[in-house]
């Protein structure tokens, strides 16, 4: 079992409840969304269901104007508006390490964060900026006895992975690391609402990432913020993934991080389908279910029967936290079938994509009507970043 | 600009305690004699020095701060696969009006590998995983002294006559990762076995070890097979930049069957286009020849 729960605002009972149907690990906190005062009460929970627990620091939230940063200012590592001239001279950077780790330690998670900033591009200076971070917390992990393993932490710009030139350099001042044992990556996504979709050929860069980390060098490697491309990460080396209970925890995006104007609608209910490799509303399942194709989307996991035993998707009692728990369900249960070697568990994916692919041409040709954002363009981009994948790879 | 005729009786003049001096073999700027100091022998070598040197300014002649670094790493190195200094430090003379420096260092009775497979053909399996146990001893103690040596190939590699032992020589173009560039802006050592990365002589600040390991990958291709990876005698060649950075050499056991599987996977990793797809430790790499 390799997924997480990516904690965030509003978590009710939704973590003991992921932890009690076993679908997931455990958890990754983070600082934003939970008051300092609640934080040990809040892993305590998740120790007593036997769950692992990781603490996101979300120390990069300190680089972004206006920072929505909710309870952050809180936290002891954590100053609203830095700038890069914050992070000039070593003394600076490790002040930022020894406070981040400290407070991490208090915790006992399982595996320490490295305090990070958001990058753009592998040649900019947040990049070095980044690095240097990376390298003063493997040196201040260095001198701790018997503290957890240290991660180190990357929140990096979708468009950063548009060179794999620059990627290839970033990555072999990564692997030269002789102390690190691991990473945790962020991908802040460009796309501004959710849905699978993933350009191509970032998508690759990506997945070559996480394959050279975790596969070729032996690190463990957990994708945060990766839902359903988490699968796909997986396949190629990651050791786990994590994925919240609504887009914003589903997906990295900025903007949720930086003070917007109030407003939107309520996320609608949604039904994550295994068999379509995607997450589609419950109009959707509606009209396959009157169409009569609701066997072939099912996920084929426990909480389908509250579909299944009603008159019709729109008449069960689907709601928020059903989707929610489903959701993780779904995911792992496909991340189940994963193994440890890249060619099977790529061939496994391919074929997922060839059928949902299918699936989807058949629901189509019977009047299904997908909205924008649950349309199959993401397999048709996921197909071509697993090609680009092989040929970069030879695998 | 030759080296001048060095004969023993210039060799007895410049060092009395030399009781005999035999040449030994000569290649590029430099000339090797095999001398006896008493009862024991050992390597003498010379290279050639401007005209215009001095020894005023030894500290910025490029030759003699190789030839410095070279005896500073014998003398440094503990692994039985790194040659040690002999007992002549290293001296400037002038020999028939030319300058010259030199120094000694352990003689070894053996073979270079370059001969041993000019000779003899490909190494048995066996041997290519012996040599590159070795030969990774070697690399690791220079990288645990923060150095390079940037110049790994068969002609740098003497096998003993016990026909077991390997031991790499010529650490003058040795990169020290935390000094001065002997070479700023200069590509050393043999494009033939460079690393992609050594091409980029102004990224040279991030090369490390596993360059080295590049090299030792071609030289145990080579071994292996009795070809080079990239290079061939008969066939016409583009620049060793694109061959080396662009070409996928074919496994090792497609040329010599009796290569095992697992052993060609261990080379062409070893040769990774880029430092992250090769053994991020040296040790990796050592428990994986250990498996074959």
């Amino acid at each position: 079992m390799a997924l997480f729960v990516q904690h965030g605002h509003g978590k009710s009972d939704k973590i003991e409840a992921a932890l009690e149907s076993k679908s997931v690990e455990g958890v990754i906190f983070g600082a934003r969304n939970e008051k300092i005062e609640n934080i040990e009460g809040c892993i305590e929970s998740v120790r007593e269901r036997h769950g692992k627990v990781l603490f996101d620091p979300q120390f990069h939230v300190s680089t972004l104007i206006p920072a929505n940063d909710r309870f952050l200012p809180d936290y002891p590592y954590y100053k609203v508006g830095r700038t890069s001239a914050d992070f000039v001279g070593i003394k600076k950077l490790a002040g930022y390490v020894k406070s981040t780790l400290d407070f991490q330690l208090t915790l006992t998670p399982d595996r320490l964060l490295s305090p990070t900033v958001i990058f753009d591009s592998f040649e900019s200076n947040w990049c070095q900026t980044a690095l240097n971070l990376a390298d003063a917390s493997l040196d201040y992990h260095g001198g701790l006895n018997g503290a957890p393993a240290l991660l180190l932490s990357f929140v990096i710009g979708e468009q950063a992975l548009g060179s794999s030139l620059e990627l290839d350099a970033f990555l072999d001042q990564v692997t030269s690391w002789d102390s690190l044992t691991g990473t945790y990556i962020v991908i802040s996504r460009e796309e501004s609402s959710y849905s699978q979709r993933f350009d191509s050929e970032r998508l690759a860069n990506a997945l070559y990432l996480t394959y050279v980390l975790g596969n070729i060098n032996g690190f463990e490697v957990i994708n945060g913020f990766s839902d359903f491309c988490g699968l796909l990460h997986r396949c190629v080396g990651s050791t786990a993934f994590a994925t919240g209970w609504n887009h914003g925890l589903r997906q990295f995006h900025r903007r949720s991080f930086t003070k917007q104007k109030p407003g939107g609608q309520p996320a609608r209910p949604r039904y994550t389908s295994a068999a379509l490799l995607s997450s589609i509303l419950l109009s959707e399942l509606q009209q396959i279910f009157e169409n009569g194709k609701l066997e072939e989307v099912l996920s084929g996991v426990p909480l389908d029967a509250i579909i299944t035993e009603a008159a019709s998707p729109e008449e069960s009692d689907w709601n928020a936290r059903w989707s929610e728990l489903h959701h993780w369900e779904s995911l792992h249960n496909l991340e189940d079938s994963l193994g440890n070697n890249v060619a099977d568990n790529i061939l496994y994916l391919e074929e997922k994509i060839v059928a949902a692919q299918e699936l989807y041409v058949g629901l189509v040709e019977e009047g299904v009507v997908f909205g924008t954002q649950t349309q199959p363009h993401h397999l048709e981009q996921w197909s071509e970043a697993i090609s680009s994948f092989h040929e970069k790879t030879s695998i | 600009m030759a080296l001048p005729t060095i004969t023993e009786q210039n060799i007895k003049d410049l060092l009395p305690s030399v009781t005999a001096a035999i040449p030994a073999g000569h290649g590029g700027q430099k000339i090797v004699f095999r001398i006896d100091l008493g009862a024991q022998s050992f390597a003498l070598k010379f290279a050639l020095l401007s005209d215009t040197f001095q020894p005023d300014i030894a500290d910025i002649d490029e030759t003699v701060l190789r030839a410095r670094r070279e005896t500073q790493i014998m003398q440094e190195c503990q692994s039985p696969h790194i040659v040690k200094a002999g007992p002549i430090e290293l001296g400037t003379a002038q020999i028939d009006g030319q300058n010259v420096l030199y120094f000694s260092e352990e003689l070894i009775d053996g073979q270079a590998l370059s001969d041993v497979l000019q000779q003899n053909g490909p190494l048995p399996s066996v041997s290519v995983v012996q040599l590159g146990q070795q030969m990774c001893s070697a690399i690791d103690e220079l990288w645990s002294l923060g150095k390079i040596h940037r110049d790994i190939k068969p002609g740098n590699i003497m096998r003993r006559s016990d026909g077991a032992t390997y031991v790499l020589l010529d650490a003058g173009l040795a990169f020290d990762v935390a000094g001065e560039s002997i070479s700023a802006g200069f590509l050393v050592g043999t494009m033939a076995y460079f690393s992609p990365e050594q091409f980029d002589y102004t990224n040279r600040r991030v090369m490390d070890f596993r360059s080295d390991m590049f090299s030792l990958g071609v030289t145990l291709y080579e071994a292996a097979t009795g070809r080079h990876p990239f290079f061939s005698p008969t066939a016409s060649t583009p620049h060793p930049f694109t061959k080396i950075t662009k070409h996928n050499p074919p496994p090792p056991s497609s040329i010599n069957q009796a290569i095992p599987a697992s052993l060609d996977k261990v080379i062409l990793r070893m040769m990774g286009k880029f430092p992250h797809l090769r053994y991020r430790r040296i040790s990796q790499l050592q428990e994986a020849l250990a498996l074959i």
